[in-house]
């Protein structure tokens, strides 16, 4: 395998792909915009820091993803009534609601950060997430394909005239919002080994959201290639600028997010010429 | 127990939820004319508090003076935003809805580069001065000059704003705008210079409330985020777009958070702020006050 560098430059990209595709599967589908898409993570690596050492690696990054399913499930029935920008708004505030939480409970157990020894090889890893990657955008693939995912285009245009039309809207965004959790639980947990270490403020990072929206805004959210493009563009220009730049880096991402909503809302996925489609 | 009643609590509730006030004033005059959702608010409290804090350093000026400064500084930056980014998204004809969406994702994109731009000029390190830090006493009550400073000014502009709504004729525009958008250019309010006014006006009560906030406490380039937060808590409790009922949220939410910490730890302040947000936003979202049905 290349040089620990590029495993990490790799991981970083696939993470990415891993978490927009998974994003869009709610946010592009259903136009229900979520801001707050690292909670799921943050509880993915949670799991995992709890069940390290307990449970074998094969074991803790199903559960991860459950976990993170199961939860987006059980918040999701209130927060998918509230729409348009609140819900924008209040999936940020139940994410930083969660960090906080997480920090005092962190307390109580009096443990302010937990180091993970033994954690497994980096390659390992790579290849789990690749495979994470790749069950994420088979599942934005398929979604988009299905009778499902007609019925949340459907619901993205307008939410009564599909419930008139018999689309059961609030079981079908129940079950995108659930679904678009999966992968960001497992995710997390895969992110968290490979940090060997787990600080709540640092894991549910806010950047973490809103590096996804913007990738999805620039790379574009209306089929798979969006958040291809997305993904690789800024992890490219993170490699370039990160570590030497990191104020310039957030400002570039600002900037490209402001001409991408104003002047190509369709974002580079969209520039690009479209294929014919085959009626 | 005894700490609970004395008057200590309640000057430091007060203080805190007049800036609240303030803060959230601007927030609640620029959705209500224009429905655009300033997520890089509490920046602009941060840029105001800095404004302050190089006036006194560097010129000496009183932070009351320098408050001037800050509005004027916030008012130029709001017109160019409004012409720069906002002027085509409001006459894009799009559903609301959108227009809401969209106007979040670039104050979003505002808010970082703002931030991040003022981190590069400034270090992120907190910087903080000293002024009018003489203690005075009432009773059992200990206040610095500084808070009774930014208490008396929040009070008057909150004051003055719900004045000038009320009695002015441009401000009466505001509010026709805020109530009906259509049918105030139908009786002939001119649309365009009323929503700019309002931004300024928005803009610029932000940045006031930063350059009082900086007299008493340090500040940094990421200093506006929990200001924003605190702002949207403060205008969905009082209704959106309702400028009195959020004058009064804003209290609350100081009452609420002096009172919640120091019944608690500190440790719980964010857990309380961020838990009352989300428990409004799912279950009352058209705010504790009433005022229309917005959201669902």
């Amino acid at each position: 395998m290349a040089g620990d560098y590029h495993v990490g430059v790799g991981l970083s990209l696939l993470m990415y792909v891993a978490l927009t595709q998974s994003w869009t599967v709610l946010s592009g589908m259903t136009g229900y915009v979520s801001l707050g898409h690292v909670v799921f993570y943050g509880l993915g690596a949670y799991v995992a820091v709890l069940l390290w050492g307990e449970a074998p690696l094969a074991a803790i990054v199903p559960l991860a993803a459950l976990a993170a399913f199961a939860f987006a499930a059980l918040i999701g029935l209130p927060a998918l009534r509230v729409r348009g920008p609140y819900f924008v708004i209040l999936t940020f505030g139940l994410a930083e609601l969660a960090k906080y939480v997480v920090i005092v409970v962190e307390g109580w157990l009096g443990k302010f950060s937990r180091v993970i020894f033994g954690a497994p090889d980096i390659e390992t890893l790579y290849y789990i997430m690749f495979g994470l990657a790749a069950a994420a955008t088979l599942m934005t693939f398929l979604v988009r394909r299905s009778r499902f995912g007609r019925g949340l285009l459907a619901l993205r245009e307008n939410e009564e005239a599909a419930e008139t039309v018999g689309v059961p809207t609030v079981r079908f965004k129940l079950l995108a919002y659930a679904l678009s959790a999966l992968v960001p639980g497992a995710v997390g947990s895969v992110m968290v080994l490979r940090q060997t270490y787990f600080e709540p403020a640092q894991i549910f990072d806010p950047v973490v959201s809103f590096t996804i929206v913007t990738m999805a805004v620039v790379g574009g959210s209306e089929d798979m290639k969006g958040p291809l493009l997305g993904a690789a563009g800024f992890v490219l220009l993170s490699e370039l600028l990160w570590a030497n730049a990191p104020q310039l880096y957030m400002v570039l991402l600002g900037l490209l997010l402001i001409v991408f909503v104003l002047f190509a809302p369709q974002g580079l996925s969209g520039l690009l010429p479209a294929r014919r489609k085959t009626p | 127990m005894d700490a609970l009643l004395s008057g200590q609590l309640l000057v430091a509730a007060l203080v805190t939820g007049a800036l609240y006030a303030l803060t959230a004033l601007g927030l609640n005059l620029v959705y209500g004319t224009m429905r655009l959702l300033n997520v890089a608010h509490g920046d602009l409290v941060m840029i105001g508090a800095y404004v302050a804090f190089w006036a006194f350093t560097l010129l000496a000026l009183s932070p009351l003076l320098g408050l001037v400064a800050a509005a004027a500084l916030a008012a130029l930056f709001g017109l160019a935003l409004y012409h720069g980014l906002f002027r085509r998204l409001l006459a894009g004809g799009k559903a609301a809805q959108r227009l809401e969406a969209n106007s979040l994702l670039l104050f979003f994109g505002v808010s970082v580069i703002v931030q991040n731009l003022m981190a590069l000029q400034f270090t992120a390190t907190p910087r903080g001065y000293q002024y009018l830090d003489t203690v005075y006493r009432w009773g059992n009550a200990a206040i610095t000059g500084n808070r009774v400073a930014a208490f008396a000014v929040a009070v008057i502009l909150c004051g003055g704003v719900l004045a000038f709504l009320r009695f002015h004729v441009t401000g009466l525009a505001i509010k026709a705008l805020i109530q009906r958008r259509d049918a105030a250019a139908i009786v002939g309010v001119n649309v365009e210079r009323v929503q700019q006014l309002a931004l300024c006006l928005g803009f610029a009560s932000a940045a006031v409330a930063g350059a009082l906030v900086s007299m008493t406490e340090q500040i940094s380039p990421f200093m506006g985020f929990p200001f924003t937060i605190a702002a949207f808590v403060v205008i969905i409790l009082g209704g959106l777009g309702n400028i009195t009922g959020g004058i009064a949220a804003g209290l609350l939410l100081g009452v609420l958070e002096t009172y919640g910490v120091a019944l608690t730890s500190s440790a719980y302040r964010s857990i309380l702020v961020y838990g009352v947000f989300v428990l409004i936003l799912l279950l009352r979202p058209q705010g504790l006050l009433g005022g229309r049905r917005i959201v669902r």
